[in-house]
């Protein structure tokens, strides 16, 4: 049987064009799709398994960069340091 | 840049734009600075340098608009004119081979499918740092760029001057180096990352 073939709710298991697809699906995770790549995204989800774990798995990536990164604290001098210089430019 | 573009600010409007438009944006700028650099004096002397030529060129920014991107873009520029030469980092792969091998058609790219979604959100806050910053620099920025500080794709391609195209695809290989990198992280606290 062909694997690849469609149920109503089975995914496929193989992406015929991963990347296109994945880059797709990455910038609609950045907020850069549009209505009708929407639709594509919703469509990807429901039929085609390495989509489906492909968005989630950069969907939690994105969300573990954005709130575990280590975030470096600005040393406290730098802003004055710099309003000095620009007072000494003038 | 023709004249007629650039304004003719006062001493108050300039320092007006520097203190709301520019300042605000210093803790972005450092943090951006810093995961260039790894270096708490590089990252100061590099976000010093920028708001120095910020103020020195402040008649060719247009008074609200994009300032961060703007800042960004001269931290960016810097960095590669002064500071990766002098970098105390052992030098990196040079980009254009990393580019040109991950776009070729023989990478497997389904090899980091098996990374699970509930070994990566346990990652401690370190472990996502250190996979992040182990990516070579124009990988690290793009991430850097669109997943902490938010950027548009049309803001990168102007801060790094390429075209959009190139954001996006580049972006789809930093992702691909980071995961390669988590999976490493998922494989060492015992995951299973083989397909069952």
């Amino acid at each position: 049987m062909d694997k690849n073939q469609n149920t109503s709710n089975k995914r496929k298991e193989n992406c015929s064009d991963e990347n296109k697809c994945f880059e797709l699906l990455e910038s609609i995770l950045d907020g850069e799709g549009t209505a009708d790549s929407k639709e594509i995204l919703n469509e990807k989800i429901a039929k085609c398994q390495p989509c489906f774990e492909h968005y989630h798995l950069e969907k939690v990536i994105k969300e573990i960069l954005q709130n575990k990164c280590t975030k470096h604290m600005v040393p406290s001098e730098l802003a004055a340091t710099i309003r000095q210089k620009i007072q000494d430019l003038k | 840049m023709s004249e007629a573009q650039r304004k003719k600010y006062s001493d108050k409007d300039k320092n007006n734009i520097f203190d709301h438009e520019f300042m605000p944006h210093i803790d972005s700028m450092y943090n951006f600075a810093y995961r260039l650099t790894f270096d708490e004096d590089d990252a100061k002397d590099l976000v010093q340098d920028t708001y120095l030529k910020a103020y020195r060129f402040i008649n060719s920014f247009e008074k609200g608009t994009n300032a961060k991107a703007w800042l960004f873009r001269i931290l960016k520029n810097s960095f590669i004119n002064e500071y990766r030469k002098k970098s105390k980092q052992p030098a990196k792969v040079d980009y254009q081979e990393v580019e040109t091998y991950y776009n070729s058609e023989n990478v497997d790219y389904s090899m980091t499918s098996d990374l699970r979604v509930d070994a990566v959100k346990d990652m401690l806050g370190d472990e996502i740092s250190n996979a992040l910053n182990s990516l070579a620099v124009d990988f690290r920025t793009v991430i850097i760029l669109c997943d902490l500080e938010g950027f548009t794709y049309e803001e990168m391609a102007k801060i790094l001057d390429i075209p959009i195209g190139t954001v996006r695809s580049r972006l789809h290989r930093a992702r691909n180096l980071l995961k390669d990198k988590l999976r490493s992280y998922a494989g060492n606290m015992g995951y299973d990352t083989e397909e069952e």
